[in-house]
């Protein structure tokens, strides 16, 4: 038998994409729906538009307290009762924030799905908010304050958030800092819930074994809840990173350092998306990547690199991650470099036709289980994406030229702007980058104070 | 409900012993093909540990047919997905590619078996060794907490029992890797008999059989696999291990030996565990987190292997809380639960999240066809997902009361991780 060679593909896919139905119920709640019938399953997910952006000044991880407490009791049901009405439909629920929503997940057996569209309703309308719950969750939220910084990859990214969005309301951690959570009050929750959790501020996405007329029909029996108009959403100070800059965090004894590089972007929804894609999966979105491949599999530094383009709704921002061996940062830094350079100056058509062929070939894949389709939905609404961008995703990536990709690389990538920020030993580490660097190193501590 | 778990598939064995199960979902263009070798951390020996998880690496590095860094970029240009995973007791391969790309993954996961060791070189073995030591770097030594487990199991497991050591292995010994026994260790295990290959997802039985057996059937089998020894277990007194990370909060972990999977006891284990932390109403978790407030999380499970188990329970103090003071309330908790038993509804609740776990369970084909082969491996019967639910729906409270009795009163391992600089003057 010959296995010299790769077998080709076989016959083309059939794929059809879900169809996707959209409807307002009287109070402005705005409904995305598919039907799904392969598994008696039904995924809710309310999203509402009141992610941390929405944190008063000093009041960081107001959004994040108020989602944990969320469902810590609602309508007649204490904390526990709730707890153990959702358990013993075996439905699961589950609270997410992000830096522009909260999400509010339940998913349910489809014969159990009434009561659990029920109980979800119960959280978002009327949640308790008790004093005793929420100073219990308040501890909880400063204890894992405390604990975040005890993991350098963690101090990594949330000080490389806060030096590349600087200046803006994406710059504060989502979970807050211990400061501001500790000068939250229970009035604070309770108001940030009622301005926010209004019908015309969120969307309800379903994604299950019902029909859509079924659906509506208990809709309005349990979502008929009052129609509060949101405040206008404004987002005034945007912030531009000037000028590249170096920053060091000591961790005693690190095994490793853990790396970040990047600066902001241009948004989600801008037309050079999926020029930038294409390019970012040459460069680091993917495990045949060059930078993986070059720093994992020539060198053997990391267990792992890669690159991408982050977005949050008004503002993104391009990243490369990693967490090296101690002795190699300062080697790690000139291949990056090195990668970042060679990125602009040289694409190959292979190189394009192998990412391109990766995003086409995967996207059924991406519609697999209900909470994938249902978070598809969500990015739909998350940046304001076209109607039809899952119907033109296969057409927008194919006819994305080298030319457009190239174009992404010399402009989205900018070495002028980089912002480095390696969390390490100082005794092993700082002397490398010293020697591979002529830029003032600036060290800050863990909370990202400057260390004079 | 049950008649979607009730699953079709078919199952054949090629002549040279592989194992093959053919099951059919045609709901979305994917395939999964699933590859198991009954070969994990426990057929190591104390001194060259380490290396089932090393071959989680060498297996993407090329084969005869295929050049380095070609597995990934096969995969990845058909639009697939692909990884491994390493347990004390197997090693799995696996990838989910397009449907009509299902011969390729065959061709990858067929070169590999046959004919990896032509490919094999020093310079391979020494990159992946890096790499290795930095994933045991990232995942474990820099990682708060990260090396917990590695001190549990081996002061569970004596010395001399498989399940001493960790499935990364002992970083002394993943210096010291050589290629001869790296060679050695594929030939003793990466067989055809000794494997179990599930294909899953948009196939047709016949077509899928005869690439199955293009590919596979030509791979000659090996010898007999060598038998683990186990030696007898039982611990004879509780130890108490004290260990310092650099760390803010104290966290303690018990564990007491239990069963090995599919025994009796563990699904009942299991339900305990779910009533213990399953749910914020789960006794150790009201009691510790939501009314005492001295934790800040608390969660329990029982750890199944193949040859033997654990049942661990692990708290995170809150700031200057004594972890003595965590001990005695969740040995009060214990106690109660062994005096008064569980309740009705706690079972009735309990059995309802495993039930409905087992229907979302069967949306992703990836771990579905896992599980699949999990019960081909272990039971030797692909269609198993009914039976193993039913060992949990028919439990009566009497059999998860007596678990406290039988297991938790037993010698235990006390693994108590503080801070280095003692921040709240505890301990």
């Amino acid at each position: 038998m010959n296995r010299s060679t790769a077998p080709d593909s076989t016959g083309k896919l059939n794929f059809q994409l879900p169809g996707i139905q959209q409807f307002t119920l009287n109070n402005g709640l705005n409904i995305l729906f598919v039907e799904k019938n392969n598994l008696p399953i039904v995924n809710m997910s309310l999203i509402v538009n009141a992610g941390s952006r929405f944190d008063p000044k000093n009041k960081s991880g107001l959004a994040y307290l108020t989602s944990m407490l969320i469902d810590e009791g609602a309508g007649d049901f204490s904390a526990l009762e709730l707890d153990n009405e959702i358990e013993s439909l075996g439905s699961i629920f589950g609270v997410s924030t992000d830096s522009d929503l909260i999400y509010l997940n339940m998913l349910s057996i489809s014969d159990k799905f009434e009561r659990s569209l029920e109980l979800l309703s119960m959280v978002y309308t009327t949640p308790i908010f008790s004093i005793d719950d929420f100073d219990r969750e308040k501890q909880k939220l400063l204890t894992s304050i405390i604990r975040n910084y005890d993991d350098p990859s963690y101090i990594a990214s949330s000080n490389f958030r806060n030096l590349v969005f600087n200046n803006s309301p994406y710059a504060n951690p989502i979970i807050g800092d211990s400061k501001s959570v500790e000068s939250i009050t229970n009035s604070e929750v309770i108001q940030f819930h009622k301005n926010a959790f209004t019908p015309d501020n969120s969307h309800l996405i379903v994604v299950g074994n019902i029909s859509q007329s079924q659906l509506e029909t208990l809709l309005n029996k349990y979502f008929s809840v009052s129609t509060n108009k949101r405040k206008e959403d404004s987002f005034l100070s945007l912030s531009k990173n000037e000028k590249s800059s170096f920053y060091f965090i000591n961790k005693d004894g690190a095994a490793q350092s853990e790396i970040r590089i990047g600066h902001l972007t241009n948004n989600r929804n801008d037309p050079d998306y999926y020029a930038k894609i294409i390019m970012n999966s040459i460069l680091g979105g993917q495990f045949s990547s060059r930078l993986n491949l070059n720093l994992r599999e020539d060198k053997g530094f990391t267990y792992g690199i890669s690159s991408g383009f982050y977005y949050n709704r008004h503002l993104g921002n391009f990243q490369i991650s990693t967490s090296v061996q101690s002795e190699n940062s300062g080697e790690t830094i000139n291949e990056i470099e090195k990668e970042i350079n060679g990125i602009k100056q040289n694409i190959s058509s292979e190189e394009i036709d192998f990412s391109k062929s990766y995003l086409i070939k995967r996207f059924p894949a991406m519609f697999e289980t209900y909470s994938q389709i249902s978070n598809n939905l969500s990015s739909l609404i998350h940046y304001s994406l076209d109607k039809k961008y899952f119907d033109n995703y296969i057409q927008n990536i194919e006819s994305c030229t080298k030319h457009e990709i190239e174009i992404a690389a010399q402009q989205r990538i900018i070495a002028d702007e980089l912002i480095y920020l390696i969390v390490g030993d100082r005794d092993k580490v700082l002397p490398q980058l010293r020697s591979i660097t002529n830029q003032n190193i600036i060290e800050l501590d863990k909370f990202g104070q400057k260390v004079s | 409900m049950n008649e979607i778990l009730d699953i079709k598939y078919q199952k054949h064995i090629l002549k040279n012993g592989l194992e093959l199960v053919l099951y059919k979902d045609t709901s979305l263009p994917i395939v999964s093909v699933n590859l198991w070798y009954k070969v994990g951390s426990a057929n190591e020996i104390e001194g060259k540990t380490g290396f089932s998880h090393l071959f989680e690496h060498m297996m993407f590095q090329g084969s005869k047919n295929v050049p380095k860094e070609m597995h990934f970029k096969y995969i990845e240009e058909a639009g697939g997905n692909l990884n491994g995973s390493t347990s004390i007791d197997r090693t799995n391969y696996y990838e989910t590619v397009p449907s009509n790309s299902l011969e390729l993954a065959l061709w990858l996961e067929s070169d590999r078996m046959g004919f990896l060791l032509d490919a094999m070189t020093q310079d391979k073995l020494d990159n992946q060794k890096d790499v290795v030591m930095n994933e045991r770097r990232q995942r474990y030594d820099n990682q708060p907490y990260g090396l917990a487990w590695e001190i549990i199991f081996s002061n569970l497991f004596p010395t001399d029992h498989p399940y001493h050591w960790p499935t990364i292995g002992w970083m002394k010994d993943i210096e010291q890797f050589e290629l001869e026994d790296v060679k050695h260790f594929f030939k003793t295990y990466y067989s055809p008999n000794n494997a179990s290959l599930v294909v899953g997802g948009n196939i047709n039985y016949d077509d899928a059989l005869d690439l199955v057996k293009k590919y596979f059937e030509e791979i000659p089998s090996g010898n007999s696999i060598p038998q683990i020894k186990i030696p007898q277990l039982e611990l004879k007194q509780s130890k108490k291990i004290v260990h310092r990370d650099n760390v803010q909060l104290s966290k303690l972990y018990l564990a007491w030996n239990t069963v090995e999977l599919y025994n009796d006891d563990d699904s009942p284990l299991d339900i305990l565990s779910d009533i213990l932390t399953g749910s914020k109403n789960g006794r150790l978790f009201k009691s510790l987190v939501f009314e005492k407030q001295i934790a800040q999380d608390v969660s329990s499970f029982q750890y199944s292997g193949k040859l033997s188990g654990m049942f661990v329970i692990v708290a995170t103090a809150k700031p200057g809380v004594n972890l003595d003071l965590i001990k005695s309330e969740i040995l009060k908790v214990l106690n109660q639960i062994e005096h008064d038993g569980i309740t009705v509804s706690e079972l009735e609740r309990s059995k309802n999240t495993v039930s409905s776990s087992f229907i979302y369970s069967l949306q992703n084909l990836n771990s579905l066809v896992n599980q699949i082969n999990n019960y081909n491996t272990n039971i030797g019967e692909p269609n198993s997902f009914i039976y193993d639910l039913e060992r949990v729906t028919s439990l009566e409270k009497a059999k998860v009361d007596s678990m406290i009795n039988t297991y938790l009163k037993n010698s235990f391992v006390e693994l108590h991780i503080l801070p280095k600089e003692v921040a709240f003057g505890n301990e």
